[in-house]
């Protein structure tokens, strides 16, 4: 059954696929800017880079918020979000937000002047505030992934896959913009880490595709929409060969250089932002029930 | 305590909207805002074409998502079983909205309305007082007629419904007309495979 035999009813008052049209590009910004910064400020702290950890914190404490409040209908009460972690990833996420912003803040005013108050590189409070700051930073780059499969409604997001390419994306941009942003010595060092990361993104991708493709109606829809609609030149071209492919190639036979370092991290950014889009628009609401005897399942 | 549902009767629904233009009256709902709709589907060829009917609303579910995804508690559920929204908890986030497997949630633009009900940016006196129940940006979605139920009436959708299509009542008690419904005429729920287990069931 291909795309073309789908009823998708849009506004109208038919019993169709309707899209998912209540996160918008707003949203595919905010939790852009949350992966990316927070991958970045998690790479950066691993491999002691000052820059890459303020970028990231910057990226993460203000893309992310000003996204949101953009999208949101009551921006002014914004604050009760972080009333129900107890059930919401939402609320949770808020959370581990201030968490991360809180501690990250914390641990860079002690490495860089902590020194003057006594505060030495191999104290235990540097290295509490580097765990927590860290594991902040861990759940804020996985949580947007558990909000989208916790919603058993779009059924392309309601599967394991969507944590794991959060936290895969998010090592992968981190992974790629750090390496921007360090020496050219310890950029190249990285590039093994990167190719292991694109490979596993690449495998990720392949495992959204197969499992969509043999799940329920609605998640076969959403890849159908991906694979066989006007989304398609944007899946293979931005995602897959700007994303992915692109970035691969060159990190196993161009010679390296700062211009190839530069090109494999806008090409994965580029891929990554798309990825984020297109997994919003794809999305799907199953017809709510079919009286027609001779409607499949796949239909 | 009670558990209010909802039966929709799909061999008497004829598809005249009267249930839809009820709603939009009881809740003085603005322009493109609808907490139900009643969708059709045709199948066939000539002369064997056939049209069917089927109402959606919200459908309260038991094991509601909106609820469970709500970061600042606004979705909740009364002990009747009626699931509401609070509308000065409400932050207009939209994960209710995406959670829903039934896509019954509506958020409420300022745009709608400035729009009025004719999109001309006239609001008529009905709308005026209407309106004011509503915050600017909040997700809201239908709450059985809340208002009416706790004095004693049914929802407007229910009272004006002319086939008798819709029947609502407490699905606790055995002896209620939806509950007989259901159990004589086997009624089934919704996307029942998204274990929601809705309150509102259909019957052909």
């Amino acid at each position: 059954m291909s795309i073309e035999n789908k009823v998708f009813s849009g506004d109208t008052l038919k019993v169709g696929y309707r899209f998912q049209r209540h996160w918008d590009n707003s949203m595919a910004y905010a939790f852009f800017c949350a992966e990316l910064g927070a991958g970045l400020y998690f790479v950066s702290m691993l491999l002691g880079s000052m820059i890459g950890m303020i970028a990231g914190l910057v990226v993460v404490s203000t893309g992310k918020p000003y996204f949101h409040l953009a999208h949101m209908g009551v921006p002014g009460k914004s604050w009760r979000a972080m009333l129900r972690p107890d059930r919401s990833w939402i609320s949770r996420g808020l959370w581990a937000l201030a968490g991360m912003v809180a501690f990250s803040v914390l641990y860079l005013l002690c490495l860089a002047f902590g020194e003057q108050f006594g505060i030495r590189p191999d104290s235990a409070l540097l290295w509490v505030l580097q765990i927590l700051s860290g594991a902040f930073t861990l759940a804020v780059m996985v949580y947007q992934g558990f909000a989208m499969s916790h919603s058993s409604a779009i059924a392309i997001w309601s599967s394991a896959i969507m944590p794991m390419a959060s936290l895969l994306y998010s090592l992968v941009v981190g992974v790629a913009v750090v390496r921007v942003l360090l020496p050219a010595p310890q950029a190249a060092a990285l590039t093994g880490s990167l190719e292991l990361l694109l490979l596993g993104l690449a495998v990720m991708h392949l495992m959204l595709l197969h499992s969509g493709w043999h799940g329920s109606p609605g998640a076969r829809t959403s890849i159908e929409l991906l694979l066989q609609t006007l989304y398609a030149k944007w899946f293979w071209g931005a995602v897959v060969a700007a994303g992915i492919v692109l970035p691969a190639l060159l990190l196993w036979f161009a010679p390296s250089s700062a211009a190839v370092t530069v090109i494999v991290a806008v090409g994965i950014l580029a891929g990554f932002m798309a990825w984020r889009i297109l997994i919003f628009k794809i999305g799907v609401y199953e017809p709510i029930m079919s009286m027609n005897p001779f409607r499949s399942a796949n239909t | 305590m009670a558990r209010m549902g909802m039966v929709f009767d799909l061999k008497a629904c004829i598809g005249c909207n009267a249930c839809v233009v009820a709603c939009k009256q009881e809740n003085s709902l603005p322009d493109g805002v609808f907490f139900t709709k009643t969708l059709s589907e045709e199948y066939g060829v000539f002369p064997l074409a056939k049209r069917v009917y089927i109402p959606t609303i919200c459908n309260h579910c038991e094991d509601a998502p909106c609820e469970k995804v709500c970061p600042s508690g606004a979705t909740h559920t009364r002990e009747d079983g009626i699931v509401m929204v609070d509308d000065d908890k409400c932050i207009g986030c939209n994960s209710c909205a995406v959670a829903c497997p039934y896509d019954q949630r509506t958020q409420m633009d300022a745009e709608k309305f400035l729009k009025g009900l004719y999109g001309t940016g006239e609001i008529t006196p009905f709308e005026e007082q209407g309106y004011g129940r509503y915050t600017p940006g909040t997700v809201t979605k239908c709450d059985f007629c809340s208002q009416r139920v706790d004095v004693g009436l049914d929802p407007a959708c229910v009272v004006t419904c002319p086939t008798n299509a819709r029947i609502f009542g407490d699905l606790d008690d055995p002896q209620s007309a939806p509950s007989k419904m259901i159990r004589e005429r086997h009624g089934r729920q919704p996307l029942p495979e998204k274990n929601t287990k809705p309150k509102v069931y259909y019957v052909n």
